[in-house]
Protein backbone atom coordinates (compact mmCIF):
# COMPACT_ATOMS: atom_id res chain seq x y z
CA UNK A 1 0.00 0.00 0.00
CA UNK A 2 1.44 3.36 -0.93
CA UNK A 3 2.11 5.78 1.87
CA UNK A 4 0.51 8.76 0.17
CA UNK A 5 -2.85 7.09 0.12
CA UNK A 6 -2.76 6.18 3.80
CA UNK A 7 -1.91 9.65 4.91
CA UNK A 8 -4.57 11.24 2.75
CA UNK A 9 -7.31 8.95 3.95
CA UNK A 10 -6.29 9.60 7.54
CA UNK A 11 -6.47 13.34 6.95
CA UNK A 12 -9.93 13.05 5.46
CA UNK A 13 -11.00 10.93 8.37
CA UNK A 14 -9.74 13.55 10.81
CA UNK A 15 -11.68 16.32 9.16
CA UNK A 16 -14.91 14.48 9.62
CA UNK A 17 -14.40 13.84 13.31
CA UNK A 18 -14.07 16.20 16.21
CA UNK A 19 -10.56 17.03 17.29
CA UNK A 20 -9.20 18.35 20.54
CA UNK A 21 -6.85 21.31 20.69
CA UNK A 22 -4.31 20.65 23.44
CA UNK A 23 -3.36 23.45 25.83
CA UNK A 24 0.20 24.51 25.06
CA UNK A 25 2.93 26.46 26.82
CA UNK A 26 5.89 27.73 24.83
CA UNK A 27 8.86 29.50 26.28
CA UNK A 28 12.21 30.71 25.11
CA UNK A 29 14.86 28.77 26.98
CA UNK A 30 17.78 30.70 25.52
CA UNK A 31 19.43 27.94 23.47
CA UNK A 32 16.11 26.38 22.52
CA UNK A 33 12.36 26.85 22.57
CA UNK A 34 10.45 24.54 24.87
CA UNK A 35 6.90 23.52 24.00
CA UNK A 36 4.71 21.66 26.47
CA UNK A 37 1.36 20.27 25.38
CA UNK A 38 -1.20 18.50 27.53
CA UNK A 39 -2.49 15.42 25.81
CA UNK A 40 -3.96 12.98 28.33
CA UNK A 41 -4.75 9.52 26.97
CA UNK A 42 -2.12 9.54 24.27
CA UNK A 43 0.41 6.72 24.09
CA UNK A 44 3.89 7.32 22.70
CA UNK A 45 3.23 5.23 19.59
CA UNK A 46 0.08 7.17 18.70
CA UNK A 47 1.88 10.47 18.59
CA UNK A 48 2.79 11.92 15.23
CA UNK A 49 4.93 15.05 15.10
CA UNK A 50 5.88 16.39 11.71
CA UNK A 51 7.90 19.35 10.58
CA UNK A 52 7.10 20.36 7.04
CA UNK A 53 7.65 23.67 5.26
CA UNK A 54 8.04 25.58 8.51
CA UNK A 55 4.87 24.05 9.86
CA UNK A 56 5.13 22.06 13.03
CA UNK A 57 2.19 19.72 13.25
CA UNK A 58 1.22 17.63 16.25
CA UNK A 59 -1.27 14.86 15.69
CA UNK A 60 -2.21 12.20 18.17
CA UNK A 61 -4.78 9.48 18.19
CA UNK A 62 -6.46 8.24 21.34
CA UNK A 63 -7.08 4.52 21.48
CA UNK A 64 -9.29 2.64 23.86
CA UNK A 65 -8.61 4.76 26.92
CA UNK A 66 -12.19 5.85 27.37
CA UNK A 67 -13.46 2.35 28.10
CA UNK A 68 -16.65 0.94 26.68
CA UNK A 69 -18.90 3.82 25.71
CA UNK A 70 -21.97 1.67 26.11
CA UNK A 71 -21.37 1.39 29.85
CA UNK A 72 -20.77 5.10 30.45
CA UNK A 73 -23.04 6.15 33.30
CA UNK A 74 -21.70 9.65 33.89
CA UNK A 75 -19.43 11.61 31.62
CA UNK A 76 -17.58 14.90 31.57
CA UNK A 77 -15.09 14.42 28.81
CA UNK A 78 -14.59 12.67 25.54
CA UNK A 79 -11.19 12.03 24.11
CA UNK A 80 -10.85 12.64 20.43
CA UNK A 81 -7.71 12.90 18.40
CA UNK A 82 -5.48 15.83 19.20
CA UNK A 83 -4.38 18.26 16.57
CA UNK A 84 -2.35 21.42 16.70
CA UNK A 85 -0.27 23.25 14.16
CA UNK A 86 2.34 25.96 14.59
CA UNK A 87 4.22 27.99 12.06
CA UNK A 88 7.89 28.33 12.94
CA UNK A 89 10.50 30.43 11.24
CA UNK A 90 13.99 29.56 10.04
CA UNK A 91 15.51 30.19 13.45
CA UNK A 92 14.82 26.61 14.50
CA UNK A 93 17.17 23.78 13.73
CA UNK A 94 14.51 21.38 12.48
CA UNK A 95 16.83 18.37 12.32
CA UNK A 96 17.47 18.38 16.06
CA UNK A 97 13.97 18.53 17.53
CA UNK A 98 13.56 16.25 20.53
CA UNK A 99 10.26 15.03 21.95
CA UNK A 100 9.43 13.45 25.32
CA UNK A 101 5.99 12.25 26.36
CA UNK A 102 5.58 11.92 30.09
CA UNK A 103 2.41 11.52 32.10
CA UNK A 104 0.20 12.91 29.35
CA UNK A 105 2.39 15.96 28.79
CA UNK A 106 4.41 16.25 25.60
CA UNK A 107 7.62 18.25 25.83
CA UNK A 108 9.19 19.37 22.58
CA UNK A 109 12.64 20.87 22.48
CA UNK A 110 13.15 23.07 19.46
CA UNK A 111 16.81 24.06 19.33
CA UNK A 112 17.66 27.38 17.78
CA UNK A 113 19.93 27.36 14.77
CA UNK A 114 23.47 28.59 15.30
CA UNK A 115 22.93 32.00 13.77
CA UNK A 116 20.20 33.09 16.18
CA UNK A 117 21.60 31.65 19.41
CA UNK A 118 22.37 34.26 22.02
CA UNK A 119 26.04 35.08 21.88
CA UNK A 120 28.16 36.85 24.39
CA UNK A 121 30.12 39.69 22.93
CA UNK A 122 33.57 40.07 24.32
CA UNK A 123 34.66 43.58 24.97
CA UNK A 124 38.17 44.18 23.79
CA UNK A 125 40.49 46.30 25.74
CA UNK A 126 41.07 49.48 23.75
CA UNK B 1 -0.68 26.14 -19.24
CA UNK B 2 -4.15 27.23 -18.25
CA UNK B 3 -5.09 27.83 -14.69
CA UNK B 4 -8.76 27.69 -14.04
CA UNK B 5 -9.36 30.14 -11.26
CA UNK B 6 -12.78 30.12 -9.76
CA UNK B 7 -13.65 32.59 -7.04
CA UNK B 8 -16.10 30.10 -5.57
CA UNK B 9 -13.23 27.79 -4.70
CA UNK B 10 -11.88 30.48 -2.41
CA UNK B 11 -15.28 31.09 -0.88
CA UNK B 12 -15.79 27.40 -0.21
CA UNK B 13 -12.32 27.27 1.30
CA UNK B 14 -13.25 30.07 3.68
CA UNK B 15 -16.42 28.27 4.65
CA UNK B 16 -14.38 25.13 5.40
CA UNK B 17 -11.98 27.15 7.55
CA UNK B 18 -14.84 28.61 9.56
CA UNK B 19 -16.60 25.32 10.13
CA UNK B 20 -13.26 23.78 11.09
CA UNK B 21 -12.80 26.53 13.69
CA UNK B 22 -16.07 25.62 15.35
CA UNK B 23 -15.44 21.89 15.16
CA UNK B 24 -12.06 21.99 16.85
CA UNK B 25 -13.17 22.24 20.44
CA UNK B 26 -10.67 23.50 23.00
CA UNK B 27 -10.03 20.99 25.78
CA UNK B 28 -11.19 23.38 28.49
CA UNK B 29 -14.54 24.96 27.77
CA UNK B 30 -16.78 24.03 30.67
CA UNK B 31 -16.77 25.13 34.26
CA UNK B 32 -16.64 21.72 35.87
CA UNK B 33 -14.50 20.77 38.83
CA UNK B 34 -11.15 19.45 37.76
CA UNK B 35 -10.16 16.80 36.98
CA UNK B 36 -12.78 15.86 34.40
CA UNK B 37 -14.05 12.39 35.10
CA UNK B 38 -16.04 9.69 33.39
CA UNK B 39 -17.79 6.89 35.26
CA UNK B 40 -18.22 3.54 33.55
CA UNK B 41 -20.44 0.88 35.02
CA UNK B 42 -20.24 -2.77 34.12
CA UNK B 43 -22.40 -4.99 36.29
CA UNK B 44 -20.85 -4.99 39.76
CA UNK B 45 -17.81 -2.99 38.69
CA UNK B 46 -17.23 0.72 38.37
CA UNK B 47 -14.37 2.25 36.49
CA UNK B 48 -13.58 5.93 36.89
CA UNK B 49 -11.37 7.68 34.38
CA UNK B 50 -10.06 11.15 35.23
CA UNK B 51 -7.84 13.41 33.16
CA UNK B 52 -4.75 14.23 35.21
CA UNK B 53 -2.04 15.28 32.75
CA UNK B 54 1.16 16.35 34.46
CA UNK B 55 0.05 15.17 37.91
CA UNK B 56 2.54 12.92 39.66
CA UNK B 57 1.40 9.81 41.53
CA UNK B 58 2.80 11.15 44.82
CA UNK B 59 0.76 14.35 44.47
CA UNK B 60 -2.51 12.48 44.13
CA UNK B 61 -4.67 11.32 47.00
CA UNK B 62 -7.72 9.08 46.72
CA UNK B 63 -10.24 8.55 49.50
CA UNK B 64 -13.45 6.60 49.86
CA UNK B 65 -15.91 8.52 52.02
CA UNK B 66 -19.29 6.85 52.44
CA UNK B 67 -20.21 6.05 48.85
CA UNK B 68 -18.20 8.80 47.25
CA UNK B 69 -14.73 8.73 45.83
CA UNK B 70 -12.74 11.86 46.58
CA UNK B 71 -9.89 12.72 44.25
CA UNK B 72 -7.60 15.29 45.75
CA UNK B 73 -4.23 16.50 44.66
CA UNK B 74 -2.02 19.10 43.21
CA UNK B 75 -0.80 19.71 39.74
CA UNK B 76 2.56 21.26 40.45
CA UNK B 77 3.56 24.10 38.24
CA UNK B 78 6.44 23.49 35.86
CA UNK B 79 6.75 27.13 34.91
CA UNK B 80 10.22 28.44 34.38
CA UNK B 81 11.33 32.04 34.75
CA UNK B 82 12.05 32.26 31.04
CA UNK B 83 10.05 34.51 28.72
CA UNK B 84 6.86 32.83 27.60
CA UNK B 85 5.47 33.02 24.10
CA UNK B 86 2.32 31.12 24.95
CA UNK B 87 0.77 30.20 28.29
CA UNK B 88 -2.37 28.13 28.13
CA UNK B 89 -1.92 25.42 30.74
CA UNK B 90 -3.09 25.82 34.31
CA UNK B 91 -1.84 24.45 37.61
CA UNK B 92 -2.93 24.25 41.21
CA UNK B 93 -4.73 22.21 43.81
CA UNK B 94 -7.89 20.31 43.04
CA UNK B 95 -10.50 18.31 44.91
CA UNK B 96 -13.39 16.48 43.42
CA UNK B 97 -15.96 14.16 44.91
CA UNK B 98 -17.68 11.62 42.70
CA UNK B 99 -20.81 9.93 43.99
CA UNK B 100 -20.77 6.23 43.26
CA UNK B 101 -23.94 4.43 42.15
CA UNK B 102 -23.60 1.84 44.95
CA UNK B 103 -21.46 1.05 47.99
CA UNK B 104 -18.11 -0.47 47.10
CA UNK B 105 -15.72 -2.87 48.77
CA UNK B 106 -13.03 -0.62 50.26
CA UNK B 107 -10.50 -3.47 50.25
CA UNK B 108 -10.78 -4.05 46.53
CA UNK B 109 -9.82 -0.78 44.86
CA UNK B 110 -7.26 -0.52 42.12
CA UNK B 111 -5.88 2.79 40.93
CA UNK B 112 -3.31 3.53 38.27
CA UNK B 113 -2.18 6.37 36.06
CA UNK B 114 -1.49 5.77 32.41
CA UNK B 115 -0.61 8.48 29.92
CA UNK B 116 -1.99 11.16 32.21
CA UNK B 117 -5.32 9.40 32.76
CA UNK B 118 -6.17 8.18 36.25
CA UNK B 119 -8.09 4.91 36.24
CA UNK B 120 -9.79 3.74 39.45
CA UNK B 121 -11.47 0.34 39.50
CA UNK B 122 -14.01 -0.36 42.22
CA UNK B 123 -16.14 -3.41 42.98
CA UNK B 124 -19.60 -3.46 44.56
CA UNK B 125 -19.56 -4.39 48.20
CA UNK B 126 -21.14 -7.70 49.24
CA UNK B 127 -23.81 -6.11 51.45
CA UNK B 128 -24.96 -3.84 48.62
CA UNK B 129 -25.74 -6.81 46.40
CA UNK B 130 -29.34 -7.99 46.20
CA UNK B 131 -30.14 -10.85 48.54
CA UNK B 132 -32.86 -13.37 48.18
CA UNK B 133 -35.17 -13.64 51.15
CA UNK B 134 -36.68 -16.98 51.92
CA UNK B 135 -40.38 -17.03 52.76
CA UNK B 136 -41.28 -19.53 55.40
Amino acid sequence: MSKEITSTSRKLDERQRNVLVPAVDIYDGGEEYILKAEMPGVAKEDLDITMNNNELEINAAVHGDTGEDSSLSYGEFRLYSYHRKFVVDDSINTSAIAAVLENGVLTLKLPKSEKVKPRKIEVMAG
Amino acid sequence: MYTTYDIFDDILGLRNDISRFFREVPVRTRSLDLPYANVYERGDEIEIHALTPGVKVEDLNLELIDNSLVIEGEKKSDYSDKPYIRKERSFGRFKKSIRLPFRVNPDNVQASIKNGVLVVKLVKSEDAKPRRIEIR
